[in-house]
């Protein structure tokens, strides 16, 4: 029993130093998810072209073009035409709900002042509403 | 038959014929068409699987403090349908992002600490299988169900703390439910239906437990049948 009891107590403990170290250990810089485009600006020098990551942002409203070589879009951090943004050159199949406006994670890499990536995955956003009801539709 | 009988089970056929015809009735959203009515069996399994995991907190808390083995019992069943609904959140949620996300699974903190707390509480059954004596069983699973309630919030909030893939809460917010009327009742009736479906198999599977433990106890008073037989020995051997 008594050795059970120092097993619970020893895990206990271990769960929460790991719990502590999610909350406290700035480990965010390893677990973030993806980089907004103003972090990805900001960070350019430690990306170093062919270094992968995910770059998460809005679809610029009007910067989809379709070009022979993949699809041309720039990506902001937030949805006010002033906000920083990115021009990215997207190589594999567009998400089914891809448009402009619309929030993305894409991965892949720096390729001069370019984002170049291959996979894109669609974030949307916590709003639900018919299609007719105007106020949030896209 | 205790605790509403019958009238149970036919509460539960009506609130899930309501939430079904609910599902299907209510209005398309505009950005996701048909496949956000995925949201109207992904979010209820997701509370039921909360709600089950405070059960079982409830349950082994009450078990400590009044050693009462029917709270064993309770926070047991509570488990396995937890258990049973986050797997089913963790399988909805990835037939509706393959669609939406474009992905079947991501890398998102939502999905991995869900997906932990599967595994934790699947560890929890487990180590009630592995533990015979009734007594010794209960404790143990009673401190294991209290420490692993730890990941509800940590779940509930990682959409919070954490930059993800998946939406942060819709109704869960402060502030106004940031959703249509119409879908929020489908929701909202959904949630009801899956919350009598869960006390029905709570209560089921807590009677099964009562029946195999009374089995257990009828096993014990009976004589082996081993007590028969010699167990054979090594000539020469020491007694």
């Amino acid at each position: 029993m008594k050795r059970y009891r120092l097993l619970v107590i020893a895990l206990g403990g271990l769960v929460l130093v790991l719990l502590g170290l999610l909350m406290f250990g700035n480990l965010n810089s390893n677990l973030v998810y993806y980089l907004t485009p103003q972090e990805a600006l900001t960070k350019k020098a430690e990306f170093t072209e062919g270094r992968r990551f995910q770059l998460g942002g809005f679809v610029r409203a009007n910067s989809v073009v379709r070009a022979p070589d993949g699809l041309r879009f720039v990506v902001a951090t937030g949805t006010s035409p002033e906000s920083p943004s990115i021009p990215v050159l997207h190589r594999g199949a567009p998400a089914q709900l891809f448009q402009s406006g619309i929030g993305v994670v894409l991965e892949g890499s720096w390729r001069g002042a370019r984002f170049v990536s291959d996979t894109m995955l669609i974030k949307h956003d916590e709003n639900y509403a018919p299609p007719q009801s105007g106020g949030e539709q896209r | 038959m205790r605790l509403f009988g019958h009238r149970l089970s036919i509460a539960a056929g009506i609130a899930v014929a309501m939430a079904l015809a609910a599902a299907f009735t209510a209005p398309p959203d505009a950005l996701q068409g048909n496949l956000q009515r995925l949201m109207y069996v992904h979010v209820p399994a997701a509370w039921i699987a909360f709600l089950a995991f405070g059960v079982t907190l409830i349950g082994s808390g009450l078990w400590l403090w009044r050693r009462d083995s029917r709270h064993d019992r309770l926070a047991a069943a509570s488990a396995e349908v937890g258990v049973f609904f986050t797997g089913l959140t963790l399988a909805l949620g990835s037939v509706w992002g393959k669609p939406v996300w474009g992905v079947w699974w991501t890398w998102d903190p939502r999905l991995v600490t869900t997906a932990i707390m599967f595994f934790v509480y699947l560890g929890y059954l487990a180590l009630r299988r592995a533990t015979v004596e009734p007594v010794a069983r209960a404790r143990r699973s009673a401190v294991f169900g209290i420490v692993a309630f730890v990941q509800v919030p940590i779940v509930h909030l990682s959409v919070l703390w954490w930059r993800t893939l998946h939406q942060p809460p819709t109704v869960l917010r402060p502030g106004h439910p940031t959703i249509d009327h119409a879908m929020l009742a489908a929701l909202l009736l959904n949630l009801l239906a899956f919350t009598v479906l869960f006390v029905l198999l709570v209560r089921a599977r807590m009677r099964l437990a009562a029946a195999e433990q009374e089995h257990e106890l009828r096993d014990g008073e009976r004589e082996l049948a081993g007590a028969a037989v010699s167990a054979p020995r090594l000539k020469g051997a020491q007694q």
